[in-house]
């Protein structure tokens, strides 16, 4: 009998800790893989390093309670409506070789069996991948890569929440037209003739070849001349003849799309070469990075690049100055184009996440194509994001906007990026003409 | 017509500078009949040591060249009595893939020590200053310095392999080492010191180059082709052949200013449309493959 009671002493005991131990297993959070392919090594690293902190950042808001941060994503810890799941990041190196992102990409698919991916800052890249993650279906946000094509493929796994570089472009082209109407902010209005002569430089990957297009084709639509229009191998350790070639049909304005060690030799060749035009112009990448104004100092002031993010921003933006805040805590610098952008494509992962309600590539397929963030919950200076469920841009986040920028000294002798496009948020009076 | 001259002056100068560049090569080539591979890793050495002789002392950039010439040349001693010796009593493939190996480990270890970012000079007294020539010519300061030593160093490196002993006895060592070696020539300190001038001097065009373009770990191979082209045509072991191919590639190179001189003169829109500067380094290539085909000892190498 005492043996039998024993016995089931202990069944009773082992049913006791099992029954324990099921329901919270079951609460366990669950645990959301995300993984993000970035260029952390290679000519594009410190871009890298920038959208690795950016995304790092936005999940650190999500997977806890930050009350100092006006945004949704920051009142829950986790994902609120998958029981608090956390967010995960597993980031993988792709060095600039759209090659190498393929085979990440099927890695982080396969091995790491992740929920979604994130990525690629490369145009090339982002291609491949978004490519890979189509063949397997298993969904991906791109926050960077600017080039057209990327949303014109009826991708229905691939979703893009930066602008591309057609509005961007389209900005500059306001921009000189704006300078002839004399909407420019501290300039009076220059006659067309003035600054109608333009001349272009552009790396020869996807992205580059495509601003390429791009300006010429606006160029024509705006009616101003391209006189000259170039494309250059990426990472040259000269580009004299380059210059040379511009500087021979005397354009007003020069316009490139160059990243980050091409953005710092193209200034610097023009420099020693005494080029003059009235308008230098980058397509944001290398012009707007930290290393390209850290190494060029005050030879650049004057230079315009394209953005998504100035600190300015966050002036006049109370979320971004929060966000901005805690960026710098972690890094040392501000936001820039890279983050912001990075911040805000893991921001959208959230939200979708959100809506879905669960890691179900059909159900994140559903929630991302319903998805509408308010312009108020982001960094940038976008009226919000949603994506384009149809038409030839599928995919494609419809409420982004650019922003121009020009590199000018503050009263303290720093140099900052002054917003001078759109008109309405002009920081500074735009310095007009450029000289070295 | 301002174009086409400041193409072919651009052209020549740094020409000069691509002739130094491959000087290194030609003599290790010369000498011992092993193609280096690593050649353009050795170049970055160069420039990483002008560097940052430069930013931790404070000196002028154009004074880390003795510096940069000992760095390199110490280089090539260890890499000859550490590696190359073993390497050279294998087979051809084996010398090929040890000098690749040898690239590798140098760019990789400039990867681990330097991080991948481009780093460049920002200062000293010739950094962004030009000349202008007139005629449209416009020469940055540091090209047209870099161009003038390094045919000083080119003069050298002529001086020492023609008019002293040790010159010949390097020569004799090229051209037929076992006779060298019955003429009590020490063949094997001979190889040593190809490699320890072959390095001393491609470091010396790396802390030239370091005073206009940007380091990373990853620019030794473009130059490492640019030099086998410059050895190619100029012809394998021939000093004066290393220096007039330079020019010759460093005027290919600049290939798109003169088409530009041609598009404005003749004012064809086609010519316009054509993507010259992308094509800037194929013209190189195409060199060095239809001298390689037509004459492969080179305009000036050694009839074998």
């Amino acid at each position: 009998m005492k043996t039998a009671v024993r016995f089931g002493m202990v069944v009773l005991g082992v049913l006791a800790v099992v029954g324990l131990m099921v329901p919270s297993a079951a609460l366990a959070a669950k645990e959301i893989k995300i993984g993000v392919i970035y260029p952390l090594t290679g000519g594009a690293a410190a871009a890298g390093r920038e959208l690795r902190a950016g995304a790092e950042l936005a999940a650190k808001i999500a997977n806890n309670v930050m009350t100092d941060i006006s945004m949704d994503m920051a009142k829950n810890s986790g994902i609120k409506n998958m029981g608090g799941a956390k967010i995960k990041l597993i980031f993988k190196d792709h060095q600039g070789n759209p090659t190498i992102g393929a085979d990440l990409a099927k890695k982080l698919i396969l091995d790491d069996k992740v929920d979604g991916i994130l990525g690629c800052y490369h145009s090339s890249v982002t291609k491949t991948v978004s490519a890979v993650c189509e063949q397997y279906g298993v969904p991906m946000i791109n926050g960077t890569s600017t080039s057209p094509a990327l949303t014109k493929r009826g991708l229905k796994w691939f979703w893009r929440t930066t602008p591309h570089d057609k509005w961007f472009t389209k900005d500059l082209f306001e921009l000189l037209k704006g300078l002839t109407e004399g909407k420019v902010r501290g300039v009076k209005a220059v006659p067309k003739k003035e600054i109608i002569n333009l001349a272009s430089a552009c790396e020869k990957t996807e992205w580059g070849s495509h601003v390429s297009d791009i300006i010429k084709s606006l160029a024509k639509e705006y009616g101003f001349k391209l006189k000259k229009s170039l494309l250059y191998a990426s990472k040259s350790p000269d580009l004299s003849s380059e210059v040379r070639s511009l500087k021979a049909v005397r354009p007003d304005a020069m316009l490139f799309a160059s990243y980050t060690s091409d953005a710092i030799l193209m200034v610097k060749t023009l420099k020693a070469q005494k080029a003059a035009p009235k308008i230098i112009w980058g397509q944001d990448a290398g012009f707007e990075k930290p290393e390209f104004r850290s190494t060029l100092r005050d030879s650049i002031v004057g230079i315009l690049t394209r953005t998504v993010f100035l600190p300015k921003v966050a002036q006049i933006k109370k979320v971004a100055g929060q966000v901005n805040t805690l960026y710098k805590k972690n890094t040392g610098n501000d936001l820039g184009g890279a983050s912001a952008r990075a911040f805000t494509g893991l921001q959208t992962w959230v939200h979708v996440l959100e809506k879905a309600g669960s890691t179900k590539p059909a159900d994140i397929q559903k929630a991302a194509n319903a998805l509408k963030i308010p312009g108020k919950e982001l960094v940038v200076p976008w009226a919000g994001i949603q994506f384009a469920a149809s038409g030839d841009e599928i995919g494609q986040n419809v409420l982004g906007s650019g922003l121009i920028g020009q590199y000018q000294k503050d009263k303290d002798g720093n140099l900052v990026l002054e917003i001078i496009y759109p008109f309405d948020v002009a920081t500074a009076d735009m310095i007009f003409p450029f000289s070295f | 017509m301002d174009i086409l001259i400041s193409s072919l002056f651009a052209g020549l100068l740094i020409g000069m500078v691509l002739a130094l560049v491959a000087l290194g090569l030609n003599i290790i080539f010369g000498v011992m009949e092993i193609v280096n591979f690593a050649h353009g890793e050795f170049l970055m050495v160069g420039m990483y040591t002008g560097l940052f002789t430069a930013q931790a002392t404070g000196m002028e950039p154009l004074l880390t060249l003795p510096v940069a010439a000992v760095v390199g040349f110490l280089l090539g001693i260890i890499c000859y009595y550490g590696f190359i010796k073993f390497l050279i009593r294998g087979p051809m493939v084996a010398q090929l893939l040890g000098t690749f190996g040898l690239m590798l480990f140098l760019r990789n270890i400039a990867l681990l020590i330097f991080g991948s970012e481009d780093r460049a000079l920002h200062h000293g007294i010739l950094v962004d200053k030009s000349f202008d020539m007139g005629m449209g010519v416009i020469v940055p300061a540091t090209k047209l310095t870099a161009a003038g030593l390094s045919v000083v160093a080119f003069g050298a490196v002529w001086l020492l392999m023609n008019r002293t002993k040790i010159g010949k006895a390097l020569t004799a060592t090229a051209l037929n080492a076992q006779g060298a070696r019955y003429m009590g020539i020490p063949t094997e300190r001979m190889n040593a010191l190809a490699w320890g001038i072959g390095g001393g001097s491609v470091t010396i065009a790396g802390a030239l180059i370091v005073n206009f373009w940007s380091v990373n770990p990853f620019m030794g191979l473009l130059f490492t082709m640019i030099a086998f082209a410059i050895v190619a045509l100029g012809g394998f072991g021939s000093v004066p052949g290393a220096f007039f191919a330079g020019l010759v590639v460093g005027l290919i190179t600049e290939i798109p200013g003169i088409w530009d001189f041609f598009t404005y003169t003749f004012n064809f829109d086609w010519m316009n449309n054509v993507p010259m500067t992308s094509l800037k380094y194929m013209w190189v290539y195409l060199a060095y493959f239809v001298i390689v085909v037509v004459r492969p000892r080179g305009l000036f190498g050694w009839k074998q």
